[in-house]
């Protein structure tokens, strides 16, 4: 089974579980490895254990730990990004518009709109006022240029991942 | 006997905390759930659940007709607010006073006279407290708050008069500033505390935040109960708080000044519940006063965990008169050093908040932790509440011990499915500055311990995910 992981910014990792050897009927251990360029990097053995209901791993059969127990993750956390969890097939179609400083980085109120259509702005430059939890956080321009499109009016909620602007760079 | 019932007007870790105490002392303790949080796992230690309708908090948790209501349809002797929300609320106080309902928290006058920036510092001033040089009372436009800012020196702090919890205050190093700011820190202010004011500041250089918590009853006793370094802040606001203070030290002169200037002030005011009263102190060990959180505070527990004093349960006792248990002030002892940090829905690096759904959620701690929460898997974390999910207390003889333990139970916590602060605060608890003691309130922004976070894609950790899910199609 292979299982892809893609970040907001496209960053990929494409893991394949390459061998499954049953030990006992409470030790099974899985070869794992990750796909670069058509090649198996990172081989590693991970051995799992249930132990008083709760899985443990270890990858050396010596030393366990224990894993917070999760059902099938849609997402995997790593440190400060996250991974959307794609398993046996890779996504197609994902958005390739979102220019990443437009697009809502959490869910938010917009409390107010700081530019209009046909703005020139400087890379920088506040465009927006997002309010979440209680705090004002200015959207900022990640580039200079003109402001094409607006798709937001102020005091609308907002999910995570909503474009809120599109900017027409200068060359 | 008439068993009392008290309503907790609030939700999550503290909501739980509350729920605890009433237990404790044998009250009926009753929750509240809301549409838009179907899964308030605080309700698990609650005796009654009730409804409170509304699509957010302004319609529930910040409705005082409302709340009144429930309490009313309910039977409630009293209401205990928590921190945020209604907590500081004056006019929420007096309205349950009125129907005949206790506040757990001080008397409406205390809270007024605390809870507006300008009126506290005058207060603290007649009582001989000394206080931050800046505007007593509101500056209404830019150009008043720029000629102030002129007379007492850049940088000063541009903070909402109804303030706390670190919003609505920004500073300003410049004219510019603060006409940039002005509109924002209103605007913030108004959203936050409902109250657009704002005072300009003078703003202390490597400033400690040191705070005295105090509890009174209603018979004018007044007691301290040492005091809590807060320095470790981002956004101004804090992140890790620890009891004694390192700053203060073994300079016990000082601490006993401190402690006695917060009583001081506590009485000055009428105070009768359990209150923080929060000054800045200087590199120069000089305190100010800054302000007084007529509420329990989200960093209650290291204060319990150095004194043994279960404050919640002292505050519903003095709320309905009875006595605290505590002799005299003398019976106030500590010992041993304790540590909070919070665990924040946020990222690491920026600190932004960042919500999202637990996806799994497991400790193991070491001996000794107190982990106060409202965890579960499946939590989803929303932007209409505050972005922290939970606190971890260690406690150790010396800082050294809560120090080791504390760095323990981080590793021994684990929060998957959101991102959390857990990665930084493990940074700064390994950090060389924050170990030696040797820290203020610009830590984060001097040493930037973010930036030292191992952000290396960690391919055994997903391979021992992805084997704990694999190892399910064997039916195990």
């Amino acid at each position: 089974m292979r299982t892809y992981l893609i970040d907001k910014d496209k960053n990929e990792h494409c893991i394949d579980l390459k061998k499954t050897i049953v030990h006992s009927s409470e030790l099974v251990e899985f070869e794992f490895a990750t796909v670069v360029d058509g090649h198996d990097t990172n081989v590693e053995h991970v051995f799992v254990r249930r132990l008083a209901g709760q899985y443990f791993v270890s990858m050396d059969n010596i030393h366990w730990k224990k894993l917070a127990r999760q059902e099938l993750p849609k997402v995997f956390l790593n440190v400060n990004r996250l991974y959307n969890v794609y398993r046996g097939y890779k996504p197609s179609g994902m958005d390739s518009s979102a220019d990443s400083g437009l697009v809502t980085q959490m869910p938010g109120k917009v409390v107010k709109i700081a530019v209009k259509v046909g703005d020139q702005v400087q890379k920088g430059q506040t465009l927006l006022i997002l309010e979440a939890m209680k705090m004002e956080n200015e959207v900022k321009s990640n580039a200079d240029g003109i402001v094409k499109e607006i798709f937001v009016g102020e005091g609308q909620a907002l999910e995570q991942g909503v474009a809120m602007m599109t900017l027409e760079e200068k060359p | 006997m008439n068993t009392k019932r008290i309503l907790i007007a609030n939700r999550g870790e503290i909501a739980t905390r509350i729920a605890r105490a009433c237990r404790e002392l044998g009250y009926k303790s009753v929750g509240i759930w809301t549409d838009f949080e179907v899964n308030a796992k605080h309700l698990e230690f609650c005796d009654e659940w009730v409804f409170l309708p509304g699509k957010n908090n302004r319609e529930t948790y910040l409705d005082i007709q409302k709340l009144l209501k429930l309490a009313e349809d309910h039977r409630i002797d009293g209401i205990h607010p928590g921190y945020g929300f209604l907590s500081e609320n004056g006019a929420f106080a007096l309205a349950c006073e009125q129907a005949g309902i206790v506040f757990i928290g001080p008397n409406p006058k205390a809270i007024k006279a605390m809870g507006d920036k300008a009126t506290s510092k005058e207060i603290a001033k007649k009582a001989g407290v000394p206080v931050v040089p800046g505007s007593t009372q509101a500056v209404p436009t830019v150009d008043e708050a720029i000629k102030i800012a002129k007379q007492i020196g850049y940088p000063v702090l541009l903070k909402a008069v109804a303030g706390g919890g670190g919003r609505g205050m920004r500073r300003c190093d410049s004219d510019q500033d603060i006409v940039k700011n002005f509109e924002a820190v209103g605007r913030e202010a108004l959203a936050s505390f409902a109250n657009a004011e704002l005072l300009v500041e003078k703003y202390i250089l490597n400033p400690h935040h040191i705070e005295v918590q105090i509890l009174a009853d209603k018979k004018g006793n007044v007691f301290h109960f040492f005091e809590r370094e807060c320095s470790i802040q981002r956004r101004h606001q804090k992140i890790i708080e620890e009891a004694p203070s390192p700053f203060v030290g073994e300079d016990e002169e000082l601490r006993k000044r401190l402690c006695d200037t917060a009583v001081i002030l506590a009485r000055a005011v009428g105070y009768d519940s359990a209150g923080t009263v929060e000054f800045v102190m200087g590199a120069d060990r000089n305190f100010y006063f800054l302000e007084m959180n007529t509420r329990i505070q989200v960093e209650h527990p290291i204060t319990e965990e150095i004194t043994g004093v279960d404050l919640i349960v002292c505050m519903i006792q003095g709320a309905f008169g009875e006595s605290l248990g505590i002799p005299s002030q003398e019976w106030i002892k500590r010992t041993g050093h304790a540590i909070e940090c919070r665990i924040c829905a946020e990222d690491p690096i920026t600190m932004l908040p960042a919500p999202g759904k637990v996806t799994g959620f497991e400790t193991n701690f070491p001996q000794g932790t107190r982990f106060d929460n409202c965890l579960y898997k499946g939590l989803q974390v929303t932007p209409d509440f505050d972005p922290m999910v939970g606190k971890l207390v260690t406690k150790g003889i010396i800082r050294d011990v809560a120090l080791r333990k504390m760095r323990a139970a981080l590793d021994g916590l684990f929060i998957e499915g959101l991102k959390t602060n857990i990665p930084l605060l493990k940074e700064i608890l390994r950090e060389e500055h924050f170990i030696s003691g040797h820290y203020n309130t610009n830590y984060i922004a001097e040493y930037k311990p973010q930036e030292k976070i191992n952000t290396d894609f960690d391919h055994q950790r997903v391979y021992q995910v992805l084997a704990t899910i694999e190892v399910r199609r064997f039916g195990r």
